[in-house]
């Protein structure tokens, strides 16, 4: 017999961890996704000094500081996720007080400094 | 009160639908158990969920309110944004309304062998242990099996045949770490798998629901090192 089952995730509440757990995640895959892109510039910018220019010119412009500010929050985002998933692993923080204070730290400062990065990008 | 319950007739061609009800209700020190009864006999006998002991000992009234997973009968109404929305555990398939098949739940359960094994003759009297070994057991015999922290588990949502689930995995770590247990080894060799024990991430949704305050995802993590230190 078919049953049908509840899960919809819009109605379901995901505590903190859960959150820093998918941008962990998500952060992975915008990581990995974007490797080609980023060789492919980097092969650009040696090629020439207009392939270099080209480059620097396309990361001045507005979309190029936003997707490298979206890279910036992700390296920094998945490096402190991971970490803080990597003092599970060795028993440290694995009570939920502190895990939910982690999951905040992490959080948040993954956004501060990917906003000093950007921030920096701009001047 | 206002309340929207999740509804299902496995008898009608019909898919689950969300019910409104409003009842007259005072909710000071009552509890949601309370008023899905009041909501039964005063407006709709045909809502069906699960209830036993209603003092959060039996582990069957289970429900998702307001997008988490609580046992009905310990959760108080004050303080419940309204209308209070009440869905049955995810995940598990539907009887009816708020009442789960649990089967799936029950047999990753029986696969961690959840009895102590021990071969020797059986004492006299009893299997001794010692305070500190009997500490050992201490947050993991309290397992009520309510289904809240599994079935609130992303892992369990996307691989519910296969990863065994924080209750599972709460209760296999609880008779490996029985010093009067002589199956570790085995008992580890089937948690040695990428699915059943490794599919967890340490998200900690089971620590946040479990109403009994208990920690699977320490326990899971006791498993993990003991793996580490005998492939060591």
């Amino acid at each position: 017999m078919n049953r049908p089952y509840f899960l919809n995730l819009l109605r379901i509440g995901l505590p903190i961890g859960g959150v820093v757990s998918i941008l962990h995640r998500a952060s992975g895959a915008l990581l990995s996704l974007s490797v080609p892109l980023l060789l492919y510039a980097f092969a650009l910018s040696l090629e020439s000094e207009q392939g270099y220019a080209r480059v620097c010119g396309f990361l001045g412009g507005g979309i190029g500081w936003l997707g490298m500010s979206v890279l910036a929050w992700a390296s920094v985002h998945h490096l402190l996720a991971g970490l803080r998933h990597l003092g599970f692993d060795f028993g440290y923080a694995d009570r939920l007080a502190t895990a939910r204070k982690t999951a905040w730290g992490a959080l948040l400062l993954a956004l501060v400094i990917a906003a000093g990065i950007a921030l920096r990008g701009l001047v | 009160m206002r309340f929207r319950i999740y509804r299902y007739d496995p008898e009608s061609i019909g898919k689950p639908r969300m019910q409104d009800y409003e009842i007259e209700f005072d909710p000071q020190g009552k509890k949601v158990l309370d008023a899905l009864i009041a909501l039964k006999d005063g407006l709709d006998e045909s809502l069906t969920f699960r209830r036993s002991c209603r003092e959060g000992v039996c582990g069957s009234d289970g429900v998702n309110v307001n997008g988490r997973n609580v046992l009905a009968c310990v959760t108080p109404l004050e303080g419940l944004k309204q209308p209070i929305e009440i869905r049955p555990l995810p995940r598990l398939p539907v009887i009816r309304d708020l009442i789960v098949d649990m089967a799936q739940f029950y047999q990753h359960y029986r696969a961690v062998k959840p009895y102590l094994i021990n071969l020797e003759p059986e004492p006299e009297s009893e299997r001794l242990q010692s305070p500190e070994e009997r500490a050992e057991l201490d947050g993991l015999w309290e397992c009520i099996l309510c289904g809240c922290c599994t079935t609130s588990c992303p892992s369990f949502w996307w691989n519910p045949e296969r990863f065994l689930g924080p209750a599972a995995l709460l209760q296999g770590y609880r008779f490996i770490a029985d010093s009067r247990d002589q199956a570790s080894g085995e008992r580890l060799d089937f948690l040695e798998d990428p699915y059943r024990l490794f599919r967890c991430h340490g998200i900690m949704n089971c620590v946040e629901v479990c109403p009994k305050g208990l920690n699977p995802t320490q326990a899971i993590g006791k498993i993990k090192t003991l793996l580490v230190k005998r492939a060591l």
